[in-house]
């Protein structure tokens, strides 16, 4: 003991240069992050450059109506992937959810109401189920979605079987159209939409959401409620689907039980072109809208350079293999920058 | 009635019984250290104290109160907190989320207020009395020690009526673990219950109060610090009586060189090392830490560029990355500092991981051999009395010092030549340690290898290595061995203070000193 005194009087004495960051490293200024919102810019600026038509209000409005159901289900998936998970389930849930309306809404107020509401607990509860698969019976959320969509879009074949059903004119004429103080509905609902993560972002909620995508037993040991806080993400997840559905139900007025298949994939893609990882725990929402809308801006450039449509989803495949390619190198030159 | 009462708590995890109606006793105001082996139980009763593992049964009762927990919250709740061996943060999260996380203080809508979580927590580095870390970095981006002093704010924010420090500064430098042993006395004075793990005897003997030693899931003694003595603590943890932790050192070293570095430079810190490592040497690499020791080992391996030259047995080399050595023949291996996530893979079993460096002698038309596997693994698990219930099993299920034999054992199944450890011994019990030690000595009886060894225990590379290079900003310091080679010598040297040469004789071995041979 006498030995280990000497030690610590001699070592207090000297300066400590114990590695490790100082003070002044602090928030890094992720470049890699503004990736989505300059693919955005370049595109709309070449676009616009094709063809200077496109600036105008009616143009936008028609491209955010389109690019509005995307966009919900964009957010669903960002929502189950920051959780490390993946929601396959959200197509089955948006094909219900047109299926329904499609069929059973009468044209009174109250019937489109109660419907509506009916609708989004049915999305809601879908989602429930995705969350008490994966947290209770412990299957993992590509295997358990992928199960429960074949059930949602089974039940939405059952209840219709073919495209078609009819949409009470009363929703198109509240939702769709006129403008509240000049502007579209469909942006309201936009801002809704952001406004509302934004707000989920900021509670112990979303950061538990984080937590459990950066490292769920870690959030564990920490106290978090890992099973409820998956839960309530799906469930959250299959309600903003049903949203998705509802919406979609009223720009086409007609209900379609394969509806929802064409967003599975293309919500995922929109994630990634955010900056997303697959892995869960980084990025946001708002980068993933923005990647939807890239997406869609693609298939525009597509068309106006005269190119067939077709060649579409090869694009789009390329350049999300850029985008990946990119996010990679960042977390590359991070990971070395903390070694040193 | 003590403050804190475990009594007859029991669990098993499959065939294994980790706690046999174990009992332990705690009171408030003092430091409670828990001393005991690898697998003694320690880890699995604090755990089940925090809540974390439930037990199969016995009852925990704080205050008097009955507590029962379903899972970590609950522990959180009733004022247990616990700083994690392997650290529980969040990586994704900054220093400050992580640090408040779930109690976060929140303004409008339920929405957390970041000024005032950034301000929390510069309050309470403050408070702590250390160099505040940087609220908005995120945690991956931290080095080690820094994220063991987060994981120790994490704990004190909740301002907790039961502290447990579970092999708390492992990774923190000199000046981080004396500021931590006094810290622990004082958060014991406020009234606290404080219960202190270690594997460093002298450590919990400095800091604890009362000292209780755990061996095969039982308590088998509770000694007031005063009255305890190392022997007795050391024959209590072993269950019998102790003889020499290191062997006797080889002093015939013939001079063929193994390997030959000149000048490397590299990373931040690296400014030029040069040295020798001969053949059946056992060369110690000391110094503070973050000396350039990192880079040095890195770059040696591979996994950091580094300009320099490096001549193995004679001929110079270029190591672009572990694949590039092996392709080249060149047999050196490097045993990392942290084993959960750079040494073992978490994901894989024990067997898997054991045979994970040789696959390519293990196959046979093109598919891993399972008969010739299982030779390796059985062979690796006898030379290095690895306890383990199912070779099948996940490896993380193994104590943290079975676990650093498995990667040891994992190296060593290559053959290597060159063998560097880098800081490997840390947090791994004194039995493990010795049986580490004698491993090494006779790998480089046969002068077939050598041994690069980097530890921030003095202790160990005094007794350990042959020769000791001591770095300092970032090139070699001095050069100490036969009577030079002393504890103080190394600490002088790491300081930049000159050494004395042969002014004393090598003082006896003051750490613990253990029996190489468990058969707990």
């Amino acid at each position: 003991m006498g030995d280990k005194t000497i030690v610590t009087q001699v070592v207090s004495g000297a300066k400590s240069t114990a590695g490790g960051l100082r003070q002044g490293v602090q928030i890094r200024v992720d470049i890699f992050a503004l990736v989505p919102y300059i693919l955005l810019i370049a595109l709309t600026a070449t676009l616009v450059s094709l063809n200077s038509r496109l600036l105008s209000i009616q143009v936008l409005e028609t491209k955010l109506n389109a690019a509005l159901p995307l966009m919900f289900m964009t957010t669903a998936q960002a929502l189950v992937i920051l959780t490390g998970g993946i929601d396959l389930s959200i197509g089955g849930v948006l094909s219900l959810s047109t299926a329904i309306a499609a069929t059973q809404m009468g044209e009174t107020l109250d019937s489109i109401v109660m419907w509506s509401l009916i609708i989004l607990l049915v999305g809601m509860a879908a989602g429930a189920i995705n969350g008490l698969i994966v947290t209770y019976m412990r299957v993992t959320p590509f295997i358990a979605t992928l199960a429960t969509w074949s059930i949602w879009a089974g039940v939405a074949l059952f209840v219709l079987p073919k495209e078609g059903g009819t949409i009470p004119r009363l929703l198109k004429e509240i939702v769709q159209r006129g403008r509240l103080l000049g502007l579209p509905k469909s942006v309201y609902i936009l801002v809704l939409l952001i406004i509302f993560w934004l707000l989920i972002r900021r509670t112990r909620f979303g950061t538990r959401i984080y937590a459990v995508g950066s490292n769920a037993n870690n959030a564990y040991l920490s106290g978090a409620p890992v099973k409820r806080t998956l839960i309530a993400t799906y469930s959250l997840s299959g309600l903003l689907a049903s949203m998705a559905g509802l919406y979609r139900t009223i720009q086409y007025s007609a209900g379609s039980p394969t509806a929802g298949d064409p967003f599975i994939l293309t919500s995922a893609a929109a994630v990634i072109m955010g900056g997303m990882s697959l892995a869960g725990g980084r990025g946001g929402v708002v980068p993933s809208i923005v990647g939807a809308v890239i997406l869609l801006l693609i298939n525009d450039l597509i068309y106006f350079l005269g190119v067939s449509t077709f060649y579409t989803p090869m694009v789009q495949g390329v350049l999300l293999i850029m985008v990946v390619a990119i996010q990679s190198l960042g977390h590359y030159l991070r990971r070395r920058r903390a070694v040193q | 009635m003590a403050d804190l009462e475990l009594n007859n708590i029991s669990k098993r995890f499959g065939g294994v019984v980790a706690l046999d109606r174990a009992t332990f006793h705690c009171t408030a105001g003092e430091v409670h250290g828990l001393v005991g082996q690898n697998g003694a139980g320690k880890s699995t009763l604090v755990k089940i104290l925090c809540g974390v593992v439930q037990c199969d049964g016995g009852e925990i009762l704080l205050d008097g109160k009955r507590l029962n927990f379903g899972s970590p919250s609950d522990g959180i709740a009733s004022g247990i907190g616990m700083v994690f061996q392997e650290l529980s943060l969040i990586p994704d999260l900054t220093v400050a989320a992580n640090i408040f996380f779930g109690h976060e203080p929140t303004g409008m809508l339920w929405g957390i207020s970041r000024g005032a979580l950034r301000q929390s927590t510069l309050a309470l580095f403050e408070r702590m009395g250390v160099e505040p870390i940087a609220p908005d970095a995120e945690v991956c981006d931290l080095p080690l020690a820094q994220r063991q002093m987060v994981e120790i704010a994490k704990v004190l924010a909740r301002d907790p009526r039961v502290i447990i420090f579970d092999e708390a500064p492992s990774a923190l430098g000199r000046k981080e673990v004396d500021w931590l042993l006094e810290y622990v006395r004082e958060l014991a004075a406020e009234g606290r219950i404080v219960i202190y793990i270690s594997h460093d005897l002298r450590e919990v003997m400095q800091v604890s109060d009362t000292i209780t030693v755990f061996r095969n899931g039982r308590n088998v003694g509770v000694r007031r610090v005063e009255e305890a003595s190392t022997d007795e603590l050391v024959s209590l943890i072993l269950g019998r009586k102790a003889s020499r932790l290191y062997s006797p050192r080889e002093t015939d070293i013939g001079d063929e060189v193994a390997m030959e570095v000149r000048d490397l430079r590299g990373g931040v810190r690296l400014q030029g090392v040069s040295f020798k490592l001969r053949c059946g040497e056992i060369l110690g690499i000391g110094g503070l830490t973050g000396q350039g020791q990192d880079e040095l080992f890195r770059g040696l391996f591979g996994i950091q560029p580094i300009h320099g030259e490096v001549l193995i047995s004679g001929r110079p080399v270029h190591i672009g990355s572990p694949g590039s050595a092996l392709r080249q023949g060149i047999r050196l291996v490097l045993v990392p500092e942290d084993r959960a996530t750079q040494g073992v893979v978490a994901a894989m079993s024990v067997a898997q991981n054991l045979s994970l460096a040789v696959l390519p002698r293990l196959q046979r038309w093109g598919l891993v051999a399972r008969d010739r596997e299982r030779v390796v693994v059985e062979e690796a698990i006898k030379r290095l009395s690895i306890v383990v219930a199912d070779v099948n099993g996940p490896v993380m299920r193994l104590s943290g010092g079975n676990q650093q034999k498995v990667v040891l054992g994992k190296l060593l199944a290559t053959k290597p030549r060159i063998l560097m450890l880098y800081d490997s011994t840390r947090g791994v019990d004194v039995g493990t340690k010795a049986e580490i030690f004698q491993l090494l000595r006779q790998l480089v009886a046969g002068k077939g290898s050598s041994v690069l060894f980097y530890s921030t225990d003095v202790d160990e590379l005094i007794n350990m290595c042959d020769r000791v290079l001591v770095m300092r900003l970032g090139s070699i310091e001095a050069e100490l061995s036969g009577e030079a080679l002393t504890e103080e010598n190394v600490i002088r040297a790491s300081m930049g203070e000159a050494v004395k040469e042969g002014a004393y004789t090598r003082p006896p071995p003051v750490s613990q000193e253990v029996t190489s041979d468990r058969s707990s």
